[in-house]
């Protein structure tokens, strides 16, 4: 057999990689990116009269250059908009927004989104990296709870 | 040649489930190393039965003619 091991997800990337996951997980769940920007446009995408949910992911951290650490990126379905950036700390941080929705409601998006954004970060680096290194994905399903199983072979010779 | 394989799930939350076969002893270590630097923290490890197997040695026994 071998070893059978649980690990848990950490985030560290350079904002392409983490915006390429935004993309891939906002897709997944049906909502579609509205906008990838630097923070001078952030005012557009928040207005001060919807209700606001902030949320971190965690154990993330968005890697970038001083250039890019205002860099933003927001998506939107039925009235919901959901903006990633990077915190003060360096945090993947979102926003959460909409009229008419309540705060546990968006609470709730923004962390079935937030936590669709790591599954799609863990998928692209996993297979990445092991295509990288000479493994080749055999099999791969996606499942109605949203998990993703992939069997990987590598032959040693 | 060695053959190798792995199932891997990654739920919903991107937590990651990582069943390793074909490996014995350190070379199963070193994978599930790897997998560690890929994905991240470690949080449960359950060695199987294989990974006590020692490493595969090709032995050669030489007779001495007398």
């Amino acid at each position: 057999m071998g070893a059978v091991c649980v690990l848990a997800p950490v985030v560290v990337a350079a904002w392409p990689a983490f915006s390429s996951a935004v993309v891939a997980a906002a897709a997944s769940l049906g909502y579609s990116v509205a906008s990838e920007s630097a923070g001078a446009l952030r005012k557009h995408h928040t207005p001060k009269s919807e209700n606001a949910i902030q949320l971190e992911i965690e154990r993330s951290e968005v890697v970038t250059n001083t250039l890019g650490r205002d860099q933003r990126i927001s998506v939107t379905k039925e009235g919901v908009s959901i903006t990633f950036s990077r915190d003060a700390r360096g945090k993947a941080a979102l926003c959460v927004t909409g009229n008419g929705q309540s705060q546990e409601a968006l609470r709730a998006c923004g962390e079935q989104l937030g936590q669709a954004v790591v599954q799609q970060y863990v998928y692209q680096k996993l297979l990445t990296e092991m295509q990288a290194r000479g493994f080749v994905v055999v099999d791969e399903q996606h499942h109605q709870d949203r998990s993703i199983e992939l069997r990987v072979r590598h032959w040693e010779g | 040649m060695g053959q190798h394989e792995f199932e891997i799930k990654i739920e919903a939350d991107g937590c990651v489930t990582m069943h390793a076969r074909g490996f014995k002893g350190k070379s199963c270590s070193e994978v599930v190393k790897l997998f560690e630097q890929i994905v991240g923290e470690i949080r449960s490890e359950q060695k199987t039965s294989e990974f006590y197997e020692p490493d595969e040695v090709v032995r050669f026994q030489i007779d001495q003619k007398a």
